[in-house]
């Protein structure tokens, strides 16, 4: 199969403005993931209706296809007078659901830490703060960074989906150029390249981070 | 009442659709199944050279969204003249994207056991193939099931994307009813309710078998 260098020298701009669009909705994802996945972990370490709720929270979204998700807030809001772009309504769903997996990622991190620690903290004359400060959360950090990286490229990858609710990011561009194009070889190439290089560049920064935020082994 | 009547209409046709997501989800995770245990065995004892093939195979599939690979097979069945039916393109992308993830939870499984375990299992003087069979997969297996049961509720909800390249399933079947009643909330809400009945059951029996797995240790 020839590749039309002219061709991609048309298509990877166009393409480019779509990646940006999906960096944008990725990193926002993330970021809001990071502390909506703490807040729904903490809330289901509570008791009562809180702890309940957030544990029903978690296995509705994790439980139902984001698809399904971005239909009923996209389709759903509109109808009844909170009318969402599509860019919207795609990050609110996106957040939804990976929240859900973020909490649970946050639980295993903090029930993978011995009640031992906490009791040597304890014994040592630690205040809390100064326990979760200085012995509990570095552990839990060193553990929870491989799977969050996991979430990210789960997350960079759920983005494609928003094409569906016609957002502008790489894959609805790349199924208007092979429309209009009929060049479905490259095209489909140059996409699968680029996020390659999107989930790559998670997965090398997580290891860097964990290097760096890791003390124990 | 009469805000339910849509669903009154249609909710035997989102039946036939749970059905449908039912049929190619089963019909995918088998193949899927099959080849991924292949791809764990290869990589844990192949040559070099297969080695570096899977986890070649594995980036690739773990870099690029599900939805690209549809597309693409959408794009293209009809231009390499293969007469393949689209569901039966489709059980092939679903299969061979999570046999990617499923060798990972395979080979998790097996790398998992204590090496004492084959070491006894040699010192006994057991042939690999005696080995293998009786000590070693029993309980990778075991060890494998949660992981397998959580990728087979992402395969479950994956079967939603089918529908932006054009098949019939649950998320279709609710889409087609939202054109027709333009009653998004209801209907959207009744397929997530489907979805969540199926998923949850299976994600129950994970928690069993995890339970299970947990009694040996």
């Amino acid at each position: 199969m020839p590749i039309d260098v002219h061709f991609l020298a048309r298509l990877f701009p166009a393409l480019l403005e779509g990646a940006e669009v999906t960096v944008e909705l990725a990193v926002l994802t993330m970021a809001i993931c990071v502390v909506w996945g703490l807040v729904v972990a903490l809330g289901q370490a509570t008791r009562g209706p809180l702890g309940w709720a957030a544990g029903a929270y978690i296995q509705i979204v994790r439980n139902t296809p984001l698809l399904i998700q971005m239909y009923i807030v996209y389709f759903g809001l509109s109808l009844v007078g909170v009318p969402l772009s599509g860019f919207a309504s795609g990050l609110l769903a996106l957040c939804l659901q990976n929240g859900g997996y973020v909490a649970e990622i946050y639980r295993g991190g903090l029930q993978s830490v011995s009640a031992r620690q906490y009791e040597a903290g304890r014994a040592l004359g630690m205040r809390r703060w100064t326990l979760y400060r200085s012995v509990i959360l570095p552990q839990v950090i060193a553990r929870v960074i491989p799977p969050l990286a996991n979430q990210g490229i789960s997350i960079t990858k759920d983005t494609s989906q928003v094409a569906a609710i016609a957002v502008m990011e790489i894959m609805k561009v790349a199924q208007v150029w092979v429309e209009s194009s009929a060049n479905t070889y490259d095209v489909f190439l140059a996409v699968g390249l680029i996020y390659l290089v999107l989930t790559s560049v998670i997965s090398v920064g997580a290891r860097v981070a964990e290097r760096q935020l890791a003390f124990v082994s | 009442m009469k805000t339910f009547a849509p669903l009154l209409h249609s909710y035997w046709y989102l039946f036939r659709g749970a059905g449908m997501t039912v049929l190619m989800a089963t019909t995918a995770v088998v193949p899927a199944t099959l080849l991924g245990a292949l791809l764990a065995l290869a990589q844990i004892f192949g040559s070099r050279a297969t080695r570096s093939a899977i986890v070649g195979y594995i980036f690739i599939i773990r870099g690029i969204p599900l939805l690209v690979l549809l597309t693409f097979v959408y794009y293209l069945l009809p231009l390499t003249g293969v007469d393949l039916p689209p569901f039966w393109g489709v059980v092939l992308v679903l299969a061979c994207y999570y046999a990617a993830f499923m060798s990972e939870a395979f080979r998790a499984g097996i790398l998992s056991l204590p090496q004492a375990q084959w070491d006894a299992a040699k010192s006994l003087g057991m042939s690999r193939r005696l080995m293998l069979r009786i000590v070693i997969f029993p309980q990778a297996l075991r060890l494998a099931a949660p992981p397998f049961i959580n990728l087979c509720i992402n395969l479950i909800k994956a079967t939603s994307l089918v529908s932006i390249v054009g098949l019939w399933e649950l998320t279709m079947a609710s889409r087609e009813v939202v054109e027709r009643t333009l009653a998004p909330f209801q209907i959207f809400l009744a397929a997530a309710a489907m979805y969540f009945c199926i998923c949850y059951a299976l994600a129950l029996y994970g928690k069993y078998l995890e339970r299970r797995v947990l009694v040996g240790h």
